[in-house]
């Protein structure tokens, strides 16, 4: 009876479940032009005039109120059969409901000469003499009131749609278009800046925030930063096949991050840095009011998209006293094996932490490795006591690094460059880091329970807060004296692609992963509401 | 069927088939009548098809995968010819060398100081000639290494490129060439004139020259900075007079504040640190966590890595590694902005020819960021 299928939208024209919805005129070819559209009746129709005396908007209210939106209607019954759901209506006129399936509804508009009905369960008004549903203004008006949803779809205005229909050019962003992606010149050794300006343009949400225009600049000179990248987003989605010069780019970070300028070689990481903090100043207009007292610590975009919570703990060997401090980050900067800091041997457990029941992989360092690593709990040694507040002297103590909140998009800095007093070099060592990230391992709550006694629990699959995934990945290739760096970065959703200055090339997700990995961005895969 | 009346036991399969089927229905059905509402609302107000009206766009911009050429269909290495406007001095130049030009431009490369000090110390010598040549300029000046970086192929950087040493920037024997008319402004007698100066120019004058002004002519004393004439309380003054307001909205101004020399490990700083629940008073540009992986015995801070100064540092981004000797020489010019934050700074800053400190690195921002040290 039902052989429904849904296809994507494009196709639900052809669909529909003929027989049972008389939604005939959908799926007629008519419809596919516009010049149709025109000829088309209005969305609203003139019976509604009968309808729209006295008191109708606290009665068609009502409705809404306690049956629609309430979800009752699941519980109403059809007075002439009795029978649940099957598209059942209310009459606007009476109180009357009737199923639309069995035209029991239709029976009673014809007999009683009510030709409004509102369908229960979504809420639309059927009109019996057009024979369609319709949407009038007013009444729609009421039934959005009623709703109280807080984010609804954008909808054109009747002056915006006469003037999308008079201006058919699109820019239409599908699975497989260009639209998004641009090159940027070198502006003289400065692929460390545009490294980070493509992982910065591909980063979801700061996208999503920009071209939705919410930066309101309260800065009274022409150097915002926040309003150049602004500027910046406008340029990748233009539709420009050109690279983009990102000139005033350059200039406005070099003014006002001045340490880093008149280096002609700089490190990709301390720019991404720099720049979010230049960011993260020139957005104080958009603080959406909460003032926070702390100038390090608002609610602006970057703060909440960047930021997240470091806690330390140190323990007293001797009272075993912890004191915590939580300060915030950016990223997160790992320490590889062959640097002169000691790494290896490492092997699961010997520090002591539960690892998870993973086992060490035999080969190539992972990142989950490094992160192992960078929360475990260190000795701190003789030279180095702390104060204890508990033993009143000086006394040895632990150390321990833990995630206390991760922030949407975790920026991993592996820690290619050694500069220590013997020797400068690159570090090389092959870092495999995965397509899908689970942080909870290394959560300050993952400790805590572990510290309890509690039973470390497997991997949760149903618990999606920590799980991150992939989107950029800035590299760079040459030594330390000279180098050039490029990035990867993901769009809609699986697609890989490669920056090199001026050039975007599609790159598969074995390039991705293969690569040698410097600066590696994992955005939260589920957001939720606060 | 009413539901009320039926009971499930004594049905027989195909009965039971047959509810099943028509609750299957009603789910299926209620499931899809939501989408076709909004199709046919779409429709009826007209915005249904409103994105498609263009499929020619659509191929336009379609993804192209072929070797030889980018995501856009267009060939490598085209893009030589781009020019820019510069927003300091609003001259056209060309874009792959934009960059040099404004380290310049803006009095903070490495060389700056010394053409700026080159073509004051030449003033007398020459005409006012404005003659533009600092294209020439660029060009000339091995600093930047343009060879070393090439588009197209997989960027194997030459690991011999041109280094920066100190020998090499003794060229470019012209005198007032390139002179940027807002920036240099001299007259002819012997000193130079402060009212005229911007302040790049006067914090690189002051780190090079003694600077005290003199009473008869208002201008700036020329000598080196341990000239007999004027006494440290002078040059002090004079800076403080000059630089003072301007230090405060400079970066580097907090920076001086810094203690570099602190050894003591991470842990006896933890007691005075805040609770972060957004109290915290650390920028997250500190970076904890970098400096946090590293806390080993060895002495190296990690913060040293973010300092300018430490030469080797975290650079890279392609082109030559500065020569040791280049430290020296980029110690004694700019940062000195030290104007207003006390006599004791402002005589560390300008002995900084001997210091290899510098001023920390991350983040001008307020004063209490720098009060809580790793």
């Amino acid at each position: 009876a039902t052989g429904a299928w849904m296809s994507p939208k494009r196709g639900l024209k052809f669909v529909l479940i003929m027989g049972i919805l008389p939604f005939e005129l959908i799926s007629s070819p008519e419809y596919r032009t516009s010049d149709v559209v025109c000829v088309m009746s209005p969305a609203g129709c003139s019976h509604v005039n009968g309808f729209k005396v006295d008191n109708w908007k606290q009665n068609l209210r009502l409705i809404y109120q306690c049956f629609v939106w309430s979800g009752s209607a699941k519980s109403c019954i059809c007075h002439l059969c009795g029978a649940h759901l099957n598209r059942l209506h209310s009459c606007l006129h009476c109180v009357f409901f009737g199923c639309f399936s069995k035209k029991h509804i239709h029976e009673h508009a014809k007999n009683k000469r009510h030709n409004l009905a509102i369908d229960l369960l979504y809420g639309g008004i059927y009109c019996f003499v057009c024979q369609d549903y319709i949407y009038d203004k007013d009444m729609e008006q009421i039934a959005k009131e009623e709703q109280r949803k807080k984010y609804s779809m954008w909808e054109p205005t009747k002056r915006e749609l006469e003037l999308l229909r008079h201006n058919p050019k699109r820019r239409k962003i599908t699975a497989n278009c260009t639209i998004g992606l641009r090159g940027l010149i070198n502006l003289g050794n400065t692929c460390f800046m545009n490294c980070i300006v493509q992982a910065l343009t591909h980063t979801p949400l700061l996208r999503d925030f920009f071209l939705s225009d919410r930066h309101k600049c309260e800065m009274q000179s022409n150097s915002c930063l926040v309003c150049e990248m602004s500027q910046l987003f406008q340029e990748f989605y233009s539709g420009h096949r050109s690279p983009h010069i990102p000139f005033r780019l350059l200039h406005l970070v070099w003014t006002h991050a001045r340490h880093l300028a008149g280096y002609e070689q700089q490190d990709a990481h301390e720019f991404l840095i720099a720049a979010l903090d230049v960011l993260h100043r020139h957005c104080k207009g958009d603080d959406n009011g909460k003032k926070a007292n702390n100038p390090n610590h608002c609610s602006c975009i970057i703060d909440q998209i960047f930021t997240g919570g470091l806690q330390s703990d140190v323990t007293c060997q001797v009272c075993h006293g912890v004191s915590t401090t939580i300060d915030p980050f950016w990223d997160i900067s790992l320490d590889l094996p062959g640097s002169s800091t000691p790494f290896w041997p490492l092997s699961p457990g010997s520090d002591g932490s539960v690892v998870n029941g993973d086992s060490h992989p035999s080969g190539a360092t992972t990142l989950t490795d490094c992160l192992r690593r960078f929360t475990r709990p260190e000795h701190l040694g003789s030279s180095a006591k702390i104060k204890c507040s508990g033993c009143h002297s000086y006394q040895e103590s632990t150390k321990q690094l833990t995630m206390k909140r991760l922030p949407i998009v975790a920026c991993f800095h592996l820690k290619r460059f050694e500069h220590s007093a013997k020797l400068r070099r690159k570090i090389t060592t092959y870092v495999s880091f995965p397509l899908e990230l689970d942080m909870t391992p290394f959560m300050a709550s993952s400790k805590e329970s572990r510290m309890n006694g509690q039973y470390q629990q497997p991997v949760d699959s149903l618990n999606n807060e920590n799980k991150y995934s992939l989107f950029a990945v800035v590299n760079h290739q040459g030594t330390l004296e000279s180098g050039h760096y490029t990035t990867f970065i993901r769009q809609h959703k699986d697609q890989w692609f490669k920056c090199d200055d001026a050039i975007i090339t599609k790159a598969s997700i074995k390039d991705v992963l293969d690569s040698e990995g410097y600066l590696l961005f994992y955005h939260k895969q589920f957001l939720e509401y606060e | 069927m009413k539901m009320e009346d039926m009971s499930l036991s004594g049905l027989d399969n195909t009965k039971l088939e047959a509810l099943a089927h028509d609750v299957y229905s009603d789910l299926v059905e209620d499931a899809c009548l939501g989408l076709c509402f909004e199709v046919h609302r779409a429709v009826k107000q007209g915005y249904f098809f409103l994105d498609e009206t263009d499929q020619e766009s659509i191929k336009d911009f379609e993804i192209v995968d072929q070797p030889g050429v980018d995501i856009f269909g267009q060939v490598y290495n085209q893009w030589k010819n781009k020019e820019c406007v510069c927003p300091n001095c609003s001259r056209s130049i060309a874009a792959s060398r934009f960059a040099p030009h404004l380290e310049k431009c803006l009095g903070m490369g490495r060389n700056s100081s010394r053409i700026a000090n080159r073509r004051i110390a030449s003033s007398n010598n020459t005409s006012k000639s404005e003659s533009d040549q600092e294209d020439n300029d660029d060009v000339n000046d091995n600093d930047w290494s343009y060879g070393s970086e090439k588009k197209g192929e997989l960027i194997q950087s030459n690991p011999n490129s041109p280094r920066r040493s100190k020998s090499l920037k003794h060229k470019n024997g012209e005198l007032s060439s390139n002179v940027n008319p807002d920036l240099y402004k001299y007259n002819y007698s012997s000193g130079i004139s402060y009212e005229t100066l911007g302040p790049e120019e006067l914090r690189s004058i002051l780190t090079t020259q003694c600077g005290v002004v003199s009473e008869h002519t208002k201008k700036m004393c020329t000598r080196s900075q341990r000239c007999p004439q004027h006494t440290d309380e002078q040059r002090r003054a004079v800076r403080v007079f000059l630089l003072g307001p301007s230090a405060s909205t400079l970066p580097d101004s907090d920076t001086m504040l810094e203690n570099d020399g602190y050894d003591a490990p991470d842990g006896q700083l933890i007691m005075s640190r805040l609770q972060w629940d957004g109290s915290s008073d650390i920028s997250p540009s500190d970076s904890a966590s970098s400096k946090a992986s590293t806390n080993n015995s060895e002495s190296k801070r990690p913060k040293k890595k973010k300092k300018p100064s430490t030469l080797t540092l975290t650079t890279t981004g392609s082109g030559g590694e500065r020569d040791k000797g280049q430290e020296r020489e980029r110690g004694d010019r700019d940062r000195v902005v030290c104007g207003g934050s006390g006599s004791s700074s402002s005589q560390n800053a300008l002995g900084l020819s001997s210091r290899k400190k510098r001023p920390k690195l991350p983040v001008p921002l307020a004063p209490s960021i720098y009060d809580d040290l790793n």
